[in-house]
């Protein structure tokens, strides 16, 4: 067989598929549309992932965090980045922050403290924050009932715990809390705000202080801090902005640790694995069924043209030229509703991207993994679905034609005499 | 072409059919011979087995010297390719291919550059008078003009013997004249072996050698006057 005129068969293949424009043109729109609610349901689902983990690390924890490796998961208050003289904290953040991808950070530092107002005492976990950086990473500073963050020496409070030692903003409250050197600081906060997150475990455990201050409280230096909290553009790409901050600050201190929210927020990210694959199972299903649909038409294509592959066999065709013929079928099918349904697909991605579909008046808000959802459902352009959906979908015209195909290599060409 | 002792006998319920009994027969280069006999005589089953499209149940068939009934499905295609030529009742010109398409897929098979392809159907359709028809579908086609695409596409490949399963037993007297006319030109200039079947007494006469078939067996073999 010459080379060259292998295009015969893609000839014969292409011809074949217009003979019956009907059927062509009913399994074409199928899959087209099938093409469409693909990348239609991948967008779909990857707003809502989006949306998912952005609730659940937008509130508090961010995308990423820089941590001393020793750390996690006992949160020792010794365990400060950059061991017991700390680092160069403003470098650390300018370093962070001009990461690309990065749009906020964060330092932190945390203790552990009893607060009383009048006879009444608490438990709590003492957060210090730097109020405006705080902005950037979490949602404390929009979440206040009344009055605000704090300032030097003041303290913020969680609505349920102001409401167990009854306190409100002005008013003071006493602070004691084991410091690094072992002494036990001991001082008073004026309350400036009550904040409200409406996550359980948070309004009844945390304050809100500002850094110096609890540095201060807890005898360490300015240097010292416990965790930097960093939010990023598009939760999906934390991974790759951690690598680059891992780079970014690898210098100022030893033992570093950046990492993004699927390693310190595991539920999370096992959530999000968990409805992705069962979204690749859904897709999986649908496609195998479109294969099944498809290769039963082409089946009966097939054996329509049962004399013809005869007729070729008799003149010395080999199977193989066969097989190309019927799987160059189905792979120009896959190309036709590919164009159609790219046609299809565009302005369709393009409107929900306008409008997001709003299923708020059918299900309301909810609360998920603490985090509240809005029943929103939003499509980000992206190139991922379409090239997912596209390969699954010329897979689908190539898989459909191969027993086709098989079965028209087994028509025996005798058949070419037979009398009809 | 040569067979001996052929016997072909198709495996069917209640019993088995015996359609081609013992057949002993020597076709020449450069013979026009035609295989009569009623319908269910065996004619079909004698030119599939010549042909190599079905294997013989006892016997052997030799083409130029080659014995067939032992190669593999692959050696026979290939040799179908190139030895042989077939035409069939119902043209089964491929309908997705234009008649020069069609006309030329035996020297595709056989690896012949287009441009010498082309060149080779165009002349032996200004021959054979399908000049001007070259790039209409089958369908677009009469049946005499269909079969004589047929018949290029048999011949052209050069093949030491052309096989036709009743040619004229769709076309109409007259045309089934036209196309006899045909191959007893392509036998005469390129020196083509031809067997064809049919059952049409008009046929018969026009072949320099009639072999009549009965119930599988050669009943008579004839070498006609001019
Ligand atoms: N594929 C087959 N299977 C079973 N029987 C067949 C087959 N082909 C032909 N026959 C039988 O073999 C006999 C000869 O048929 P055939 O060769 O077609 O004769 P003709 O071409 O002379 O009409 C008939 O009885 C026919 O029914
Ligand atoms: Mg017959």
């Amino acid at each position: 067989m010459a080379r060259r005129d292998n295009d015969i068969w893609w000839r014969m293949a292409w011809r074949n598929l217009w003979r019956n424009r009907r059927r062509t043109a009913i399994t074409a729109s199928a899959l087209s549309f099938g093409f469409v609610a693909a990348v239609l349901m991948i967008a779909l689902m990857d707003g809502m992932l989006e949306q998912l983990v952005s609730n659940g690390t937008r509130v508090i924890t961010g995308q990423v965090q820089i941590h001393a490796d020793d750390y996690r998961p006992e949160r020792s208050m010794h365990d400060t980045m950059g061991g017991r003289e700390g680092l160069d904290l403003a470098a650390l953040v300018g370093a962070a922050g001009s990461v690309e991808g990065v749009t906020g950070v964060a330092p932190r530092a945390y203790g552990g403290g009893l607060i009383s107002s009048g006879d009444e005492t608490a438990g709590a976990v003492l957060m210090g924050i730097d109020p405006r950086r705080e902005e950037g990473v979490s949602r404390f500073g929009t979440s206040f009932v009344v009055g605000g963050m704090p300032g030097p020496g003041e303290i913020a409070i969680g609505n349920a715990m102001a409401g167990t030692i009854g306190t409100a903003p002005g008013e003071e409250v006493v602070v004691v809390a084991p410091a690094a050197d072992g002494s036990m600081g001991n001082e008073l906060f004026t309350v400036s705000g009550i904040f409200r997150l409406g996550m359980g475990g948070f309004d009844d455990a945390y304050v809100l202080v500002e850094l110096g201050s609890l540095q201060d409280l807890m005898a360490m230096d300015r240097s010292r801090i416990h965790e930097v909290a960093i939010s990023v553009d598009r939760a999906d790409q934390a991974d790759g902005v951690a690598a680059r901050v891992e780079e970014a600050v690898a210098g100022l201190a030893d033992s570093l640790v950046v990492e993004p929210w699927s390693v310190f927020h595991e539920q999370l990210y096992f959530m999000t694995s968990m409805m992705g694959a069962a979204n690749a199972i859904v897709a999986m299903i649908i496609f195998g069924m479109a294969i099944f649909g498809v290769a039963n038409t082409m089946l009966l294509a097939t054996f329509e043209r049962r004399r013809e592959f005869a007729v070729a066999r008799s003149l010395g065709t080999s199977a193989r030229s066969i097989v190309r013929i019927v799987v160059c079928e189905g792979l120009f099918l896959g190309l036709v509703s590919l164009g159609a349904g790219a046609l299809l697909a565009a302005p369709v991605v393009v409107y929900f991207h306008e409008f997001p579909l709003d299923l708020s008046s059918f299900i309301g808000t909810y609360s998920f993994m603490g985090s509240a959802m809005q029943p929103l459902m939003t499509v980000e352009y992206s190139w991922d679905g379409p090239l997912v959906s596209a390969v699954a979908l010329i897979g689908t015209g190539v898989a459909s034609a191969l027993y086709p195909a098989w079965r028209a290599i087994r028509v025996p060409p005798a058949d070419a005499l037979a009398s009809r | 072409m040569r067979t001996e002792h052929l016997w072909k006998i198709y495996p069917q319920d209640p019993r088995p059919v015996e359609a081609v009994r013992g057949v002993d027969l020597t076709v020449w280069r450069g013979e026009f011979v035609a295989m009569a006999g009623p319908s269910g005589s065996g004619k079909t089953t004698m030119l599939n087995l010549v042909g190599g499209l079905t294997r013989p149940t006892r016997g052997k068939v030799w083409i130029e010297g080659e014995e067939i009934s032992a190669l593999s499905d692959r050696r026979l295609a290939d040799l179908r390719m190139h030895r042989i030529g077939f035409v069939f009742q119902s043209y089964n010109l491929l309908p997705v291919l234009s008649a020069l398409e069609n006309a030329e897929f035996t020297l595709l098979l056989q690896g012949v550059p287009a441009a010498e392809r082309r060149g080779r159907v165009r002349e032996l359709f200004r021959e054979i008078g399908l000049e001007g028809l070259e790039d209409r579908r089958p369908p677009k086609l009469s049946g005499g003009q269909q079969q004589r695409v047929a018949v290029a596409r048999a011949v052209l490949g050069d093949p030491a013997l052309v096989l036709a399963d009743e040619p004229t037993a769709n076309l109409d007297s007259h045309t089934a004249e036209a196309l006899l006319d045909v191959m007893e030109r392509l036998n005469r200039t390129k020196g083509t072996t031809f067997v064809f079947s049919t059952h049409d007494p008009r046929v018969m006469e026009r072949a320099r050698r009639l072999i009549r078939l009965v119930d599988g067996q050669i009943e008579s073999d004839h070498a006609e006057s001019g």
